[in-house]
């Protein structure tokens, strides 16, 4: 092992061939995992329940036309159904918002309690509390983990919503999709921002208290929510029905391409990194020629010299793909940090992810060793003396 | 190297034969024993190179046997098969043999072989072949580490290795920080360390000037004497092999028969200048 120490040009050459392709995984596999678990968020999110919208307009999902409440109760008839509850939800950028990589804050107004316990997405909550049935009428709101950090409150201070100021009584845990964007309020609150929103002579016509943006169906016990959904559209016109296995189709195979992307880029540059790393190994080892046909001569096992070699390569490997961890999560942490006001955050770095990184450039360090030790342990010690 | 001192020939000449009467009274087994020994280079696609055409050839234990001849008579053809690092040809002759110690190698596999020559030999080469990058110690202990010594143990051998051939002091010191006498000195420490039967040495003073080279010889020397080491060493030096009890001559890949113990110094020499002008 000492000998690496004392080789320190061309070892130093080779780990940073290592480092750039490990960084490059690191920093692309991040960015897959994020879109990854935005994805799989929503796949959850939408899992064994139904969510109805407006045939007119909805875009990845939010519906942006209201529907009347009234439409809830000719859903609540269809067999199969036992709960149906009605959401409002906007952007929270009434302007529409801007191009952006990740999830647009969101406005989510729902009656707390309303799903009878039959949402599954877990919610966890950093500090506060969750919105009751008790907060309607008043504007109270439970900030996503990125909003509150972005704009940097807590429970107790109040946070601005198109222009209405909402006491925040709750902050979540991140959950790496979409409620880490999302100001959740009361149904009355969000109805009324809703209609706010209106041009001046749709406001007067609407009364808050009958809209809402989705309703969430869900279905009884054992129903298939596919069912539900074909049922619903075939039974209550002007309506669109999004289920977990739409959401799965749409959103799914698109994100399916940009991950193959990353990751192809990711492969690439560790492809171009580990030839480095065969190509300097094995460059490395015929310059050594002389040395293993002393170290042959005078007693040296052919499974001693491999094993030597190999596990230098590894080594090799082992610094580089950790030198490229390190820059790779600082990328990630800096690009994070530099996103987040204005809602990119990129990055997901996760264990599996570094763990799966350093592991790699190890294995291909003591792969790319493995050719050229068998191949310099096979020499004749005495024509391998004999090399200059 | 012209200069050949017969007062050398004439001490190491007694030497000699009292070591040989001292051998031949236990009537052992010679430590070293080839027959039919062939060995046939392929250079290129067509060009052989018939190195070694069938030698027998004793050693016995305890003597320091110089193979001299010149440049391509197979003295180090020869050598690397008594060291074990080529094996003789099997084909086209009589079935070669060769023992090491009283145990038939000639079938041995290459781990077998190497594990003798780990534990068993030492070799030293011409330019001393020490490992660049590690230290005089770390040279050393490299042989230990080899035949199975390992930690304080081996760190003390290589410490006595080193301090036999007068270097403790450069221990810390890489080859390139070594004179080429001193690194040939290292090189004898890596081969003494694990009190091998046999030296195996080629060419070991090629590299070194007059003074340094009766260096390295009085330590082989001291060696075969203090620790009844068999040395085998292969040189172009007339004074050299003088200084060693029996001369195997070589020519045209076969022993030449011995005229007498010691060589004619003359011819040795004007063989030298024939192949110089050559």
């Amino acid at each position: 092992m000492r000998d690496l120490g004392r080789r320190k040009l061309r070892t130093t050459l080779t780990i940073l061939g290592i480092t750039i392709g490990i960084w490059a995984l690191v920093v692309f596999g991040s960015m897959a995992n994020k879109i990854n678990a935005l994805v799989e968020g929503g796949s959850t999110y939408y899992e064994g329940k139904v969510s109805v919208s407006d045939a007119s307009g909805s875009a990845g999902g939010f519906a942006v036309a209201p529907m009347s409440l009234s439409v809830a109760d000719e859903i609540l008839a269809i067999d199969g159904v036992a709960v149906v509850m009605p959401d409002v939800t906007m952007l929270m950028d009434a302007e529409g918002a801007s191009m952006s990589m990740s999830l647009p804050p969101m406005i989510a107004g729902s009656l707390a309690g309303a799903d009878e316990g039959r949402e599954t997405f877990p919610l966890n909550y950093a500090q506060g509390r969750a919105l009751t049935p008790d907060d309607e009428g008043s504007s109270v709101t439970v900030l996503g983990a990125d909003l509150a950090r972005q704009y940097a409150v807590g429970v107790g201070d109040t946070f601005t919503i198109r222009g209405v100021e909402f006491q925040v009584v709750g902050v979540l845990e991140p959950t790496l999709t979409a409620p880490d964007q999302t100001a959740m309020v009361p149904l009355q609150a969000a109805q009324e921002l809703f209609v706010a929103s209106l041009p001046p002579m749709i406001r007067e016509s609407i009364d808050p208290a009958t809209i809402a943006t989705t309703l969430t169906v869900y279905p009884a016990d054992g129903v298939d929510p596919e069912v539900v959904a074909d049922r619903i559209e075939a039974r209550v016109a002007g309506v669109t029905t999004m289920t977990g296995k739409d959401f799965d189709e749409q959103i799914g195979s698109a994100t399916e391409i940009f991950n193959a992307i990353l990751i192809g880029i990711a492969l690439i540059s560790l492809v171009v990194g580990g030839l480095s790393v065969v190509n300097t190994m094995a460059m490395s080892i015929a310059e050594r020629t002389r040395e293993i046909g002393i170290k042959r001569a005078i007693g040296g096992s052919r499974r001693r010299i491999v094993r030597e070699l190999v596990t230098e390569a590894g080594l090799i490997g082992f610094i580089g793909g950790a030198i490229g961890l390190a820059l790779g999560a600082l990328v990630v942490v800096l690009a994070n940090e530099a996103g987040r006001p204005s809602g990119n955050v990129l990055f997901e770095l996760t264990t599996g992810t570094a763990v799966t990184a350093v592991l790699f450039s190890t294995i291909l360090g003591a792969i790319a060793g493995f050719l050229p030790a068998i191949h310099a342990a096979r020499l004749d010690p005495v024509a391998a003396l004999r090399y200059e | 190297m012209t200069d050949v001192t017969v007062t050398a020939t004439a001490t190491t000449q007694t030497t000699a034969t009292t070591r040989g009467s001292t051998t031949t009274g236990d009537r052992t087994m010679p430590l070293l024993e080839g027959r039919n020994l062939r060995k046939t280079y392929r250079l290129g696609r067509t060009n052989t190179v018939n190195a070694l055409r069938g030698v027998d050839v004793a050693i016995e234990a305890g003597e320091m046997v110089a193979i001299i001849g010149p440049s391509g008579s197979g003295k180090s053809t020869l050598m690397h098969l008594l060291g074990l690092l080529h094996g003789p040809d099997l084909n086209h002759g009589p079935r070669p043999e060769l023992s090491f110690a009283g145990q038939p190698m000639v079938d041995l596999g290459e781990g077998e072989r190497t594990r003798i020559r780990a534990r068993e030999m030492g070799f030293v080469f011409q330019d001393f072949n020490l490992v660049p990058t590690l230290t005089a110690l770390e040279n050393v202990g490299l042989a230990c580490d080899y035949a199975g010594v390992r930690g304080e143990p081996a760190r003390q051998a290589a410490l006595a290795a080193l301090a036999l051939v007068g270097l403790e002091e450069r221990a810390g010191h890489r080859p390139a920080e070594l004179s080429g006498g001193e690194q040939q000195r290292v090189a004898l420490a890596r081969s003494l360390v694990n009190r091998p039967r046999l030296i195996l040495a080629d060419e070991p003073t090629g590299n070194l000037d007059s003074e340094r080279s009766a260096e390295i010889l009085a330590l082989l020397r001291r060696s075969n004497l203090a620790e009844g080491q068999t040395i085998v060493l292969v040189t172009h030096d007339a004074e050299v092999a003088a200084a060693c009890d029996r001369v195997i001559r070589m020519r045209d890949g076969r022993i030449q028969p011995a005229a007498s113990p010691v060589p004619a110094a003359e011819t040795l020499v004007a063989g030298d200048r024939l192949l110089a002008t050559a």
